[in-house]
Formats: structure tokens, sequence, C-alpha cells
């Protein structure tokens, strides 16, 4: 399983079930991964395209778009932050 | 130093009377408290929610003012942020540092919260009679980050 967490606006895009979902078939990246999400909820990847987002994974703010996701991950999205 | 995030209220009076007791080393204690307020540019706020990535938020706070910590050498840093619901008049953040003199003190709380305002990851919604809204840095915060980065280079 992976841990998806929407934070800010990217949380009331994305539904409740994406919390945990099963790695997807074909995907190995975290680019594959956003390709995914906005081929399976297609209102998630309209926000996803038009929103700056950073991801994060495992906690660490990801650089590379083809860093390996795996089972048992953590994958954060990120949206512009509000600031304290 | 002192970095927490929180879900229920706290007494910005208290925690900062909390942070100077039994310090005798220090000459200075500044601090900064900001409030949620109930209109933003003439706009009713009934709630305000911010959200954080527990865990990843705290640590991104702490390496902030650490940063600030050695770069202005306090000898000590307070940080206390609010997330979840809150109520206008609630405390959003406490600031507090204590130095040996008060130019010190002064400017690690100012150049911190114009860090905090910009690169703390919190996400912050706005909600009341016209509906609700997602917050983003204002230009002019990114104009004081820019030169609170200036002054620490």
């Amino acid at each position: 399983m992976v841990r998806l967490v929407f934070l800010g606006k990217l949380g009331d895009a994305a539904p409740a079930e994406l919390a945990e979902i099963a790695l997807p078939g074909g995907v190995r990246t975290l680019s594959d991964l956003r390709e995914w999400l906005g081929r399976t909820v297609p209102h998630l990847g309209q926000v996803l395209a038009a929103t700056p987002t950073r991801l994060v994974l495992n906690q660490v703010v990801a650089h590379d778009m083809s860093a390996a996701v795996r089972d048992g991950d953590e994958v954060a999205f990120m949206p512009p932050m509000s600031g304290g | 130093m002192i970095v927490r995030v929180v879900e229920e209220a706290f007494d910005p009076q208290a925690e900062t009377a909390a942070f100077v007791s039994g310090r005798d080393d220090a000459g200075a204690l500044a601090s900064f408290v900001g409030y949620c307020r109930a209109a933003t540019d003439g706009t009713e706020v009934s709630e305000l929610r911010i959200d954080h990535y527990p865990g990843f938020t705290e640590r991104e706070i702490a390496r902030l003012a650490q940063d600030i910590h050695t770069r202005f050498g306090c000898l000590d840093l307070a940080v206390i942020h609010r997330v979840g619901k809150i109520r206008p008049g609630d405390a959003i953040v406490l600031v507090a540092a204590l130095a040996t003199h008060r130019g010190d003190a002064f400017e690690a709380v100012r150049i911190l919260m114009d860090y905090l305002k910009t690169d703390a990851p919190l996400w912050k919604k706005e909600s009341g009679p016209a509906g609700a809204r997602w917050i983003e840095p204002r230009a002019e915060d990114h104009g004081r980050r820019r030169q609170a980065g200036k002054e620490v280079a």
C-alpha cells in the first residue's frame, strides 16, 4: 500500500479513498504516480495541473520526479504554502 | 529551543512566562503574538482552518528556528504554532527570543516571523458568510522574506 497525503486545497479535490492505495500497475516513479492520478481522478488532475505542487516522498521534499515509489511509501502533494 | 505545533488553544502570556522562568542569563526578551482576525480586507471571517503535514511541518519550523538561533546568537527561542480550527481572537502563533541584548532579540523575532510567513508548511483556509477560500502568501510577505534573506546572508 502507498499512503497519499493531499495538503491545502489539494485535500479538497482528492477523494478520501486515495489516502491509502495499492500501488497501481505500471506506477514505478513519482512522475508515473502523478500521471496515474490525473487519469484516474480527472478533477484532481485538473487541480494539480493548475497548481504549482511540490511532492514529498517519505517526509523528504522530492527534487527528482523519476524517484522510485515502492510499496509502503508515503507521498505528499504540497500546493503553495500559506505560511504561518 | 521550544518548537510546538498544537491543535488546542494556547495562552501566549503563560507560555512566555514559562519560557523565561528561571533564566538569569538573558538581558532581553522579545516576543510576537499573531491573532486570528474577525475580518480580512473587509470580509468577515468566522473560522480559520490551518492544515499542516504532521512531522514534516514541525521539522521545517524547527529547522528555520535553529537557523535563526544560530545566526543571531540568541540564548533561546520559542515557537508555538496553532493548527486546526481557530476562532477569531485566538492566538495563532507565538515567537519569543531571549538574548543578552535587545537588538538580537528584536531581530531574531522579526526575521523568524518573516521566514514563517512564507516558508512554514502550513495551509490556511478562511471561512465566513461570503464562503471559504485558501490563502496564499501575499506579495508583501515574499518581499519581507527576500529582505530577511539578505539580512541574514
